[in-house]
């Protein structure tokens, strides 16, 4: 472990583990109100279809039902969602809360009936009849982006919703001079969250004092409250924004979406407490999508297999909505492409297209093609120059001489360790040894793969990088540290977790920064009424923004604590004088020794004796701070795995994964573990089994958890993970992201992996997920003429 | 064939040890039952369709999917939920080896793997990790990759058995 700690690093079991393992942890669905209504959403059976109209006579006069409520009840009662921040090549775009004229993917909330209880309200919402005349469905980004395609949304000028390109250096004139031009092409597909608590909301309109409660389940409860009181017309003094314990989300649980809104119009307009819980089909069909991407790149490289130059294309399907300023997710991967590897001469096209399917959104690691494109595309040299894929990622990656180096996007590269961890990674799995057992496997017929992927991992935007994306809005983190009467320490952030296990680390860096014991910390979250405005839980920023600002606002106190204690002390200053496990020592000699004196008699001085207090000095001990991290800080890694693909049945099995990550300074190694392991398995699980399925006329096949496949224990291997520690000398204790790294190295190395392996058959792995049907397709298509193998 | 009725029926449900009287729909299913009319929240709805395993409890000692099961038909059945298993200040041995491994992380889906393992360690006392895999892919967990709560179950195991682990 890096730096010198007392509390941070120590791997400390979480403290929310025994409400949960217990059953007494309280989610939304657990929350009860009395006097509650229930909603239930009718949904478009089509995947588009302009609305002719609605007949709610029959369910209207059901028996609880309160009422039944359109796109147009809506409108009256909410503002529309318009984005168009000034981005070139982005069209602005706006939606109502629930449609009125057209609907826009098979799932698409159209009416919702509120009645006393869950059942009656599904019982009504079958009832509602819904006249629509069909349009034609647009399902592909190739259909997307043809000139007579329909348009998804009637009010722009194409299915094309952005557009932006790059060229730096001179990819053209590498492209000249190169040795050899290497293609390659990356399709991943249509993934969803998944969360095991799906979506809901319970909206508690409070008449008497006009104040909403809102009650969710949400990453970023503070930017939700902003956009929930803008939608209702109300200020942000009328509502209170409140999660509680969430049963996953993985990004899924950012947006303001359309159902909550309109739950919470709804509580405020039938003035009663109103509640939704989202069904798994509606999570699967309508919660949120994502990573459905198609690209293309094209590596000028010299004989040695230096990458001369290299030009992207990025293609997204990016549904029928946009929650999100289309360019958010597409541009990330082409600014971080070139991630571990030395290259200057860089082009991008990013193309985003609006189909008819449910809206995309970023899911754990919005970025994840990324290493999978990068580190295929530099196998695919290998393949080509017929060079050694280790060697090739040696003579390309960046090395400590090379840093800080700056990429050609302009992102900046410090303090990481991608040739290190690539060492790391290829010694533990014993590259040599694999290639003889290859090598005696395929002359039994079997076929064995080895794959590589080096992991730059963006984590923690700060607004350094908002303000160069162009995109309104800030990566700072603000929190407040607030030593009671008694000593108690109370804490809290603007992050919710929702699942990640936050109060065991987020107590270690108040801990450190104080000098009292993490045990004795308490960090409170999820209310917007006692969390001060922060800009919550997503890409990686849990960490670096939120604890690194614990630990900075933890260290003010400090300084004040210090500052009381050494005029008890009758001391001139704090100089000599530090706090461990809450007891003040001083420097005697060469040695720390107790003073007698602990927070406890520090904090009675403050708030009971404040006319004791040193000049200067105010009452109390409560400290707010807020903190910008860095434009962007990154974090990388390197995963290897070895699999077996058996021809015969397209399965595969995956032998051996590890992973040598570069975390820089830990807070709790147990909950960083967690996370590494649990962002691989969902990498692997989305690369092997996952997948959103819409059939050519755009109606979702896969809204069952028989359908979308997620994996058990059965298809997820032990993970190794193999340490190393390069603190970031730019955040507070040396602190990074870690927790979506795993998925983009997961999704690359099989994918590698499985191309390694089925490099005999003349099979290339071009597109995902790998399931034992699309190996077999694969197989089909190519003969098998030769059983040797070609690579070193 | 007649309109479905929704008058309630009155039942007699027995849930860890106690012996409930409510009225209630024929067709209201026993995981809703259980979190809305006898307030025990620890059996959580993740899919019901029986995939998630979420709100696995026991019924005469048998692990069940609540969310497939209505409530109407538990009348002479013990049914038993994670709340029977342990308490935030007294977990059992397999919460507790859960909490030391990190098995868990939301922890939606770790009271179906508690009620799942409880059950599964009377019968087979000395599991192997494969074994454990094997039942355990009846519970959906989308955080943690499985490993840890594998190691958890094995660890419940060994000191059940009054192993030092």
């Amino acid at each position: 472990m890096t730096g010198d700690f007392t509390e941070i690093g120590r791997a400390l079991p979480r403290k929310e583990d025994r409400r949960l393992v217990s059953g007494r942890g309280r989610y939304l669905d657990d929350l009860a109100f009395p006097g509650a209504l229930h909603v239930s959403f009718v949904r478009s059976p089509h995947a588009h279809a302009r609305i002719l109209g609605i007949d709610s006579a029959e369910a209207s006069e059901m028996p609880g039902v309160v009422g039944v409520f359109t796109g147009r009840d809506l409108d009256q009662m909410t503002t529309r969602l318009r984005l168009a921040p000034p981005i070139e090549g982005l069209q602005p775009t706006e939606m109502t809360t629930l449609p009125i004229d057209k609907v826009r993917f098979h799932g698409d909330p159209v009416v919702c009936v509120v009645a006393t209880d869950r059942y009656l309200a599904e019982d009504a919402a079958e009832c509602v009849t819904v006249d629509y005349e069909q349009l034609p469905a647009v399902t592909s980004i190739a259909e997307a982006l043809a000139p007579d395609a329909a348009l998804v949304d009637d009010s722009l000028s194409s299915n094309l919703v952005s557009h932006q390109s790059l060229n730096v250096g001179d990819p053209a004139a590498r492209r000249a001079e190169a040795h050899r031009v290497v293609e390659a092409r990356f399709a991943l597909h249509r993934h969803t969250h998944v969360p095991l608590e799906t979506r809901g909301c319970v909206a508690d309109w409070d008449e008497g004092r006009a104040h909403l409660n809102m009650h969710i389940g949400n990453q970023v409860p503070h930017p939700l409250r902003s956009q929930l009181a803008a939608r209702l017309g109300l200020s942000e003094s009328q509502v209170t924004v409140i999660s509680p314990d969430v049963g996953g989300a993985f990004g899924q649980k950012i947006a303001l979406y359309r159902e909550e809104l309109t739950v919470a119009a709804l509580s405020r307009h039938l003035r009663r407490p109103v509640r939704w819980r989202e069904d798994r089909m509606e999570n699967l069909m309508a919660a949120a999508h994502a990573r459905e991407y198609e690209c293309r790149t094209r590596a000028s490289v010299s004989e040695t297999g230096r990458i001369l130059g290299l030009e992207l294309e990025i293609d997204e399907d990016f549904g029928g909505y946009c929650f999100y300023p289309a360019n958010y997710m597409a541009r990330v991967i082409a600014l971080i492409m070139t991630g571990p590897y030395r290259i200057q001469d860089y082009a991008y096209e990013v193309r985003v297209a609006l189909t008819n399917k449910c809206g995309a959104g970023p899911m754990r690691a919005p970025m994840a093609i990324t290493s999978w494109v990068m580190e295929g595309t530099i196998d695919a040299i290998a393949r080509e120059l017929e060079l050694d894929p280790v060697e090739l990622r040696r003579i390309n990656a960046l090395g400590p001489e090379d840093l800080p180096y700056k990429m050609p996007t302009g992102e900046i590269l410090e303090d990481v360790s991608p040739r290190e961890t690539l060492e790391i990674a290829v010694e533990a799995i014993d590259v040599a040894a694999f290639r003889e057992r290859q090598e005696k496997a395929l002359a039994e017929g079997r076929f064995l793969g080895l794959g590589l992927c080096t992991v730059i991992e963006s984590t923690t935007y700060g607004s350094e990088f908002y303000k160069a994306a162009g995109i309104p809005g800030s990566g700072h983190e603000s929190a407040w540290v607030r030593i009671e009467p008694s000593g108690a320490v109370n804490a809290s952030v603007g992050l919710m977790g929702t699942g990640q296990g936050y109060e065991s680390p987020l107590s270690q860096a108040v801990a450190e920064g104080l000098g009292v014991r993490s045990e004795d910390v308490t960090v409170h979250m999820g209310n917007t009424d006692i969390a001060p405005y922060g800009m919550g839980s997503r890409g990686g920023r849990g960490a670096t923004a939120g604890g690194g600002t614990l630990y900075l606002c933890a260290l003010k106190a400090r300084e004040r604590v210090l500052a009381i204690a050494a005029s008890m002390l009758d001391l001139n200053d704090a100089g000599g004088l530090r706090m461990r496990a809450g007891q003040i020592e001083r420097m005697i000699g060469d040695d720390w020794q107790e003073t007698g004196l602990a927070l406890p008699d520090v904090a009675r001085r403050a708030y009971l004796d404040p006319l004791a207090l040193p000049e200067g000095i105010a009452p109390g001990l409560d400290f707010s701070h807020s903190y910008d991290p860095p434009a962007m800080t990154y974090s990388n890694s390197t995963h290897a795995c070895e699999v077996e693909v058996d021809p015969q049945t397209g399965a595969i099995s995956i032998d051996r994964y590890l992973v040598a990550e570069d975390a820089g300074t830990v807070l709790n190694p147990i909950v960083v573990r967690g996370q590494q392991q649990g962002a691989i398995a969902m990498g692997l699980s989305g690369a092997l089994l996952e997948q959103v399925v819409y059939d050519g006329t755009g109606q979702n096949l896969s809204a069952t958890l028989a359908d979308y496949l997620v994996a058990s224990p059965n298809e997820l291997p032990e993970f190794e993970i193999l340490h190393h520690h390069t603190p970031n000398r730019r955040t507070p204790a040396g602190i990074k992201g870690m927790a979506e790294g795993g998925v983009m190295g997961a999704i690359g190395v099989i994918a590698n992996a499985v191309s390694d392996a089925l490099a005999p058959r003349g099979v290339t792995i071009e597109r995902l997920p790998l399931t034992p049907q699309s190996i077999r397709a694969l197989l089909r298509e190519t003969a098998p003429s030769s059983t040797k193998r070609t690579q070193p | 064939m007649t309109a479905p009725t929704h008058d309630p029926l009155t039942l007699s449900l027995s849930v860890n040890g106690e012996t409930h009287e409510i009225r209630v729909p024929a067709r209201k299913l026993l995981s809703d039952v259980l979190r809305e009319d006898l307030a025990l929240t620890g059996t959580h709805v993740g899919c019901e369709h029986g995939v998630c395993g979420a709100c696995t409890i026991l019924i005469d000692g048998r692990p069940a999917r609540a969310c497939l099961t209505f409530a109407a038909q538990m009348e002479g059945h013990e049914v038993t939920t994670v709340e029977a298993m342990g308490r935030p200040d007294a977990l059992s041995v397999l919460q507790q080896a859960l909490h030391e491994e990190h098995g868990l992380q939301c922890g939606f889906c770790t009271p179906g793997i508690v009620v799942t393992f409880e059950h599964y360690l009377r019968e087979n006392p000395d599991p192997t990790a494969e074994e454990v895999r094997d039942v355990l892919s009846g519970n959906l967990c989308r955080c943690t990759g499985y490993q840890n709560i594998v190691a958890a179950v094995l660890k419940a195991a060994a000191r059940m058995r009054g192993e030092a682990a």
